[in-house]
């Protein structure tokens, strides 16, 4: 090799450091981030959020939209690279397998939301018939027929949306012998359309929500009374409590850390509060899309996201 | 007059049959001693948790596995790739210049008239802002069906040339077209990861059958005169298969893949459950969101697509009928080539001007209005004031009289009895092989724990069925006397025919009660034209000669519609509801997204908890009873179907 083709090749070599180095921090070989979208909208704000961020440093995103348990097997096999809102209550199985059983998905971090599951009914409900509003009640068959529908006939309708979520409600009602039939709505818009068309007509309906929810600002809602939770309830395998406070955590394929280091540290710190969830889910209420959302709570809250970006 | 005195006493038979049966069922329930009721739950034979121990030690073991790293993961990074490739290219090139294409495309084979409707069906999915999503629907059903028949057809051949496979393979092609693909989603899932390749895998399942079954039925009709005179000729078997066999198959083998396109565009929907995008993910999350005008706009979409690749793919079989004849014009040969480079310099100017984009103040929606309407349905027709009219108290209704009190009755019956009931009527409908059938089927459900599951699914098709024939008889009958009433059907038949299922749900969940009924209604909607269509077209193909000699004895309107008409449209009738059976069952299936309770809730149930075990179950399930009364409808079709001599 002549000199001046080895000049020729470190001028090259120089241009094209400066180039990687005009782009900022190295983004690593996974140049395409795949985010998992879970079916209800906090997980769409909060994937919009993350989207947001890190197409700002240089990444593409890809959303795909999965249901929270299909997204496991999909996530160990790098197909996918971070979820952003598991509800640990439902996921200790799948924990132990692909967290702790090194299945090739690892831990996140806390999202900041702490979460909590329940059973809901309208505040009138209650006030109507208290006894219609805990658990010891609904153990009398009468109090429960109060939620019958004609599908259920005798016993009460207990209503739950989407049937991919990840729920105890079979457990609890046969463990306490409560007078109930589990029914599906079907999705989370679903089960918000026949809270509206109950508290419309003042019907009572008894149904599993959670919170953080902007559905809390429409509709007047108190929490139906269960045993209250305990680790051991829990470990026994027959659940008859209440649902724990779910500390929302974060999930990642283990490949990213190497694969895309930026990306891994902006996820990994990506947290916030269910106060700047709730911001956006009321947003999303108003009519604004997915994106408009988040980027409504990113202008009023620059210093939060941007403490998120390494460097 | 033969036929009519066979008509008279084919009616006669099935009652005295019925009475029968009421006697024997009667006669068991009394007889059996109290406390037998549902399936005991305890002949469980635990499939399900074993199913799931495979893939648990899968799951834990798979990175460890060679079979994975050498075969699963590099064959599904290859597919990822060549399916972003084609994806990619075709969105590198603007959107007019595939208009044209199709347009030009069109144009060549269905004249003038059907290049100018194309080209501009390609500007429904730019203008209703799809594109993107259209052309990934596209291009993952493209890639499909090209694997459905790089496989299929090898897979025929091989069934044509020997009986042994062919007996072989029909249980496995009933299956994998019963089998509901939430079933199979997560087995795929686990091999394959998630979103691209998974879905094209299950489209390729599910798609396959059509190709196998009809490459197979073209080899077999291959006329034996052909084949003998191939052999005088010294033909190796070989070369008899390339020469002969395979030219004169090929209309056949093209209808197969027509079939194989259309299969693939219905389950676009449910490959948009484990991440395939497109179209099929608007309807799905518009089905979440509740958004009945965003649903009927990419379910449009999908029609669209659907007629578009049928009418291009019947003229190609028409082409292939007519052989070579066509292809060896020299003056189209060449305009050819004008057209495509016309077409790269469209695509040139568009990138050099960086005119690529739809413009966006062209864009139109039309779900405004259907959002409205519905909006309006909702809030004005679930009761009509206070009295007990409306959707809200039809629900009630239909669950109160119909669906509760027969599945009650059929899951808390005994069960020896709904075991004999099934066999007594797949006795009658085909004899006694369908009867050792349909009671080793029903034991078999009963073993795998869900007895009382599938005796929900059961009396939801059941009623639905019911209603589909109340309805849809009448509008067939209707349709048969008048010529203008069957024209102004056709169109409302096709469409609920090619629209994606999914999309009958959107609205159905918002109009009526949450539970069952809202499957059931969608069900109806989706499984009705069959109906319609067969007994409107069984009665017009009533020999014009009975009806003629009937008249001339002065029969009444009504006494020749049911002394005459039906019977005699009876086979085709009953053609129509063995469909109509078969969608319901389908739908009714689906219906578990939305809370339709029973086999579907627990398929769905399988999938998006990872229980391949419970899905597996579930689906066997759905598969022994799709297959039982596909069995019975079929048997009853037959049964009425007159011995050919005595059409004389």
């Amino acid at each position: 090799m002549s000199r001046r083709s080895t000049f020729k090749a470190s001028l090259l070599l120089a241009a094209f450091s400066l180039v990687l180095a005009a782009c900022g921090d190295d983004l690593g070989d996974v140049e395409t981030i795949k985010l998992a979208v879970n079916p209800w909208d906090g997980s769409a704000v909060n994937i919009a959020v993350a989207a947001a961020v890190l197409e700002g440093e240089g990444y593409t995103v890809e959303r795909v939209e999965i249901d929270e348990n299909a997204q496991w097997a999909a996530m160990a096999a790098g197909d996918l690279h971070a979820s952003l809102e598991v509800w640990p209550s439902g996921h200790a199985e799948n924990v132990a397998s692909y967290i702790d059983g090194g299945g090739g998905v690892v831990n996140g971090g806390e999202l900041g939301a702490v979460g909590k599951i329940g059973w809901w009914i309208p505040t009138y409900v209650v006030e109507e018939n208290p006894a219609a509003g805990s658990w010891q009640g609904l153990q009398d068959p009468a109090t429960a027929q109060v939620y019958a529908t004609a599908e259920t006939g005798d016993k009460g309708q207990f209503l739950i949306g989407d049937p991919s979520w990840v729920s105890y409600e079979q457990d609890i009602i046969d463990n306490l012998g409560l007078h109930l039939e589990v029914a599906y709505a079907g999705s989370e818009e679903a089960l918000l359309a026949a809270m509206d068309s109950a508290t419309s007509r003042g019907d009572p309906l008894l149904f599993y929500w959670w919170t953080p929810h902007s559905a809390f600002s429409k509709f007047d809602l108190t929490a139906f009374e269960l045993p209250a939770y305990s680790d051991e309830c829990y470990a026994s395998g027959a659940v008859d409590c209440d649902y724990p406070d779910d500390v929302l955590f974060k999930i990642m394929w283990d490949g990213l850390e190497e694969g895309a280091p930026t990306a891994f540290t902006i996820l990994s710190n990506f947290s916030y509060t269910n106060e700047d969830q709730i911001f956006m889910l009321g947003k999303l209420d108003e009519g604004l899309s997915v994106d408009e959302a988040a980027a409504a709570w990113m202008d009023a809250n620059e210093s939060v996201w941007q403490a998120w970006i390494p460097g | 007059m033969t036929s009519l005195t066979v008509r008279s006493a084919g009616w006669r038979r099935p009652i005295a049959y019925l009475g029968g049966a009421v006697l024997l069922l009667g006669g068991l329930i009394v007889l059996l001693p109290e406390g037998i009721g549902a399936f005991p739950p305890e002949w469980d034979v635990g499939l399900g948790p074993a199913v799931n121990e495979v893939q648990q030690w899968w799951i834990s073991n798979r990175r460890d596995l060679g079979v994975y790293l050498y075969f699963f993961d590099p064959l599904s990074d290859s597919i990822d790739w060549l399916l972003r490739a084609f994806e990619n290219l075709l969105l590198a090139i603007p959107w007019y210049v595939h208009a044209a294409g199709v347009g030009l495309a069109f144009g060549r084979w269905l004249g003038t008239p059907g290049g100018v409707a194309a080209g501009a069906g390609m500007l429904y999915f730019v203008a209703l802002g799809l594109w993107e999503q259209s052309v990934q629907t596209f291009s993952l059903m493209t890639v499909a069906v090209a694997l459905a028949v790089a496989i299929g057809v090898p897979v025929g051949i091989l069934a044509a040339r020997s009986d042994w496979v062919f007996r072989g393979l029909r249980p496995v092609l009933d299956s994998m077209q019963t089998l509901p693909a939430f079933v199979y989603l997560i087995p795929v899932l686990l091999f394959f990861g998630v979103a691209r390749v998974p879905s094209l895998i299950a489209t390729v399942i599910y798609a396959l059958p059509p190709v196998i079954r009809l490459t197979n039925l073209g080899i077999r009709q291959v006329p034996t005169e052909s084949l003998e005179a191939g052999l005088m000729f010294g033909s190796t078997s070989g070369q008899l298969l390339r020469k002969v066999q395979l030219p004169q198959a090929v209309p056949s083998i093209l209808a197969g893949v027509n079939q194989t396109i259309m299969m693939a565009l219905s389950i676009v929907v449910i490959a948009a459950m484990i991440g395939a995008g497109g179209l099929g993910q608007e309807v799905l999350l518009a089905l979440r969101h509740q958004e009945v005008g965003r649903a009927v706009e990419a379910g449009m979409a999908i029609v669209l697509m659907a007629v578009m690749l049928d009418r291009f793919s019947h003229s190609l079989v028409g082409q292939g009928r007519m052989g070579g004849a066509a292809r060896t014009q020299g003056l189209q040969y060449r305009n050819w080539w004008v057209a495509g480079g016309a077409l790269a310099a469209m695509a040139i100017a568009g990138w050099t001007l960086g005119w690529t984009d739809y413009p966006t103040a062209l864009q139109f929606s039309y779900a405004a209005p259907i959002d409205g309407a519905v909006d309006w349905a909702r809030d004005n027709l679930y009761q009509l004031g206070n009295l007990p009219v409306g959707t809200g108290p039809f629900s009630d209704f239909l669950t109160t009289y119909g669906t509760r009190p027969m599945r009650l009755y059929l899951s808390e019956e005994a069960w020896p009895v709904v075991v004999l009931f099934f066999g007594f009527v797949a006795w009658w409908a085909s004899g006694k092989k369908l009867l050792l059938g349909s009671v080793v089927g029903t034991v078999v459900i009963g073993l795998l724990g869900m007895w009382t599951l599938t005796m929900d699914t059961l009396s939801q098709t059941v009623v639905a069925v019911l209603m589909a024939i109340v309805i849809g008889l009448p509008l067939g009958v209707a349709a048969s006397r008048r010529d203008w009433l069957e024209r102004g059907m056709r169109p409302v038949l096709d469409t609920l025919q090619t629209i994606p299922s999914f999309c009958f749900l959107v609205p159905v969940v918002i109009l009526f009660n949450v539970g069952r009924i809202p499957g059931i209604i969608a069900s109806v909607l989706y499984a009705i034209p069959p109906v319609i269509r067969l007994t409107n077209l069984g009665i017009r193909s009533v020999d014009s000669e009975i009806v003629e000699a009937s008249e001339s004895f002065g029969v009444t309107r009504r006494q020749k519609l049911w002394k005459i008409q039906l019977p005699l449209a009876m086979p085709t009738v009953l053609a129509g509801i063995n469909q109509t059976v078969m969608l319901v069952l389908a739908m009714v299936v689906i219906a578990g997204l939305v809370g339709g309770a029973g086999l579907g809730l627990e398929a769905v149930k399988g999938l998006a908890r990872s229980d391949t075990g419970l899905g597996f179950e579930a689906g066997a399930s759905i598969v022994i009873l799709a297959m039982i009364l596909d069995r019975i409808t079929q048997g009853w079709a037959a049964r009425f179907q007159p011995p050919s001599s005595d059409r004389g």
